[in-house]
């Protein structure tokens, strides 16, 4: 008796395995084949910047991309009268990618008349599945260049001479695209002056920069960083980098909203000499936009389908 | 008593067998995709479409991974994984039907596939015209149709409203050959 009921159990389990083994869909046979497909994570962030500093971004294989850089203010107690704001910088850009993961790009600031290049290489990139890879790494290097102008001798036979100065800064971007809104990116950063106004302020300085966007629509997000100076200059007053804003995608073009406390565009400059607090009294707050065009050089070719 | 579930255990693998015997399988299946605007011509391709076909019950499925599509500009991959198809939520297109008056022993013909497209998590009953060929005893499957972006719920912001056409033409090729698992 005991055995008959184990036997018809056997035989309806046996069955219901069967069946289910049968009734497996075409669909189901397909999904088998894709399982063990792997992909780059894309658009971890939009653009090649969070808003001050880089991000792990960088464009394909043969993107021009050219940018402008604003950054407005206003100055208290000022006496002429200007339209929207008293002071503007802007940083002139260029940037090429030679290849997928490396990039060159150039620019120059007309406020503080510093020149500046860098490079930049993806080193690894998150995957779209978390055991292979779990975060995007990238390597910054800059250097900057500009003039200060000295003058020296005495009143009667002033002399003047100019002096170039060359700062370094090497950075190394951490990001992680949690979900498909929220990627948060953390970067060590070390700076190197080649020279120092002040011979008390040293000429290594460690920052570490902290960012993150979080997307409301589709083509737009919210964008926040803030960069931690470890050991500030003791000359004089700085303050850490904060900036909040918006980015705005359309199409090829790419801009970027934002208050910031920081004036200048140069990593080694805003991260370490800075010298306002964030807030709302002039001249502190920094109203900038950043408009972002990529030109594609190079295009794909796409395979007709052919019999 | 176990002779009984013997041979019903073997009837049954027996016939699960033959109906693996009657289906084939396209690997590199072709499914490109167009969109023609005065502003700018959008074209992609991807040529690691699965499709598998079972001739014997005339049933057709396609499966294919948003990110495998190609693009002319990496900028137009980016955005259509990330802004309109949604990849990272959306990673497949399937397509799952039934061929109508499907003979399975004709060298070539011209016939009706019916059944549901599901794009950006939407499924929708669409009817495809499909020329079937065969040849050595292996199908092969083309044609075009076309869809409505509106019908898959993707949002095209009014700004960029003229750059994307509201109907995309799709053609597509698939190859077949035995399938083995």
């Amino acid at each position: 008796m005991k055995n008959k009921f184990i036997h018809k159990s056997i035989l309806f389990i046996c069955i219901a395995i069967i069946t289910s083994i049968q009734s497996q869909s075409l669909l189901d046979k397909l999904d088998k084949e894709f399982s063990n497909i792997v992909f780059d994570e894309i658009a971890t962030f939009k653009t090649t910047r969070l808003g001050l500093m880089h991000s792990i971004e960088t464009r394909k294989k043969g993107a021009l991309q050219l940018s402008l850089y604003f950054r407005y203010w206003d100055t208290p107690n000022a006496t002429g009268q200007k339209f929207l704001a008293d002071e503007v910088s802007t940083r002139y850009g260029l940037e090429y990618a030679f290849t997928d993961n490396f990039t060159f790009g150039l620019g120059y600031t007309n406020f503080d008349k510093i020149a500046d290049g860098f490079l930049k290489y993806r080193l690894l990139k998150q995957k779209n599945k978390d055991k292979k890879g779990w975060f995007s790494l990238t390597l910054v290097q800059t250097l900057s260049h500009r003039k200060v102008e000295n003058t020296s001798g005495n009143l009667y036979q002033p002399s003047t001479s100019s002096e170039d100065i060359y700062a370094f800064v090497t950075q190394a971007l951490f990001a992680r695209k949690f979900n498909p809104n929220l990627s948060i990116q953390i970067a060590p950063t070390f700076i190197h002056r080649a020279s120092n106004s002040n011979s008390n302020d040293a000429n290594n300085q460690f920052a570490i920069g902290f960012g993150g966007r979080h997307k409301i629509t589709k083509h737009t997000s919210l964008v926040s960083e803030y960069n931690y100076v470890v050991n500030p200059v003791k000359s004089f007053d700085t303050y850490n980098t904060f900036m909040i804003g918006v980015n705005w995608e359309v199409s090829d073009l790419m801009l970027q909203f934002h208050l910031t406390n920081a004036r200048n565009f140069a990593e080694d400059t805003f991260l370490t000499q800075t010298t306002n607090n964030f807030n709302f009294k002039d001249p502190n707050l920094h109203f900038g936009v950043n408009a972002t065009y990529i030109i594609h050089t190079k295009k794909k070719k796409i395979k007709e389908i052919t019999d | 008593m176990n002779k009984i579930l013997l041979f019903l255990l073997l009837s049954f693998f027996m016939a699960d067998l033959s109906s693996a015997q009657n289906q084939q399988i396209a690997r590199q299946g072709q499914v490109s995709f167009f969109s023609y605007t005065s502003v700018e011509n959008i074209e992609a391709n991807n040529n690691q479409v699965l499709s598998i076909i079972d001739y014997s019950k005339s049933k057709i499925a396609v499966s294919m991974l948003m990110r495998a599509f190609v693009f002319k500009k990496d900028l137009m991959y980016e955005h259509f994984n990330e802004s309109y198809i949604e990849s990272d939520l959306y990673p497949k297109a399937n397509f799952e039907g039934i061929i109508i008056d499907f003979d399975e022993n004709l060298a070539s013909q011209t016939k009706i596939i019916k059944g549901q497209l599901s794009i950006h998590g939407v499924t929708k009953d669409i009817e495809i015209k499909t020329k079937i060929q065969k040849n050595k005893g292996n199908y092969t499957l083309d044609g075009e149709f076309d869809v409505l972006v509106k019908d898959f719920k993707i949002n095209i912001p009014p700004i960029l409203a003229s750059n994307i056409a509201k109907t995309i033409a799709i053609k597509f090729r698939f190859q077949y050959q035995p399938y083995e698992e």
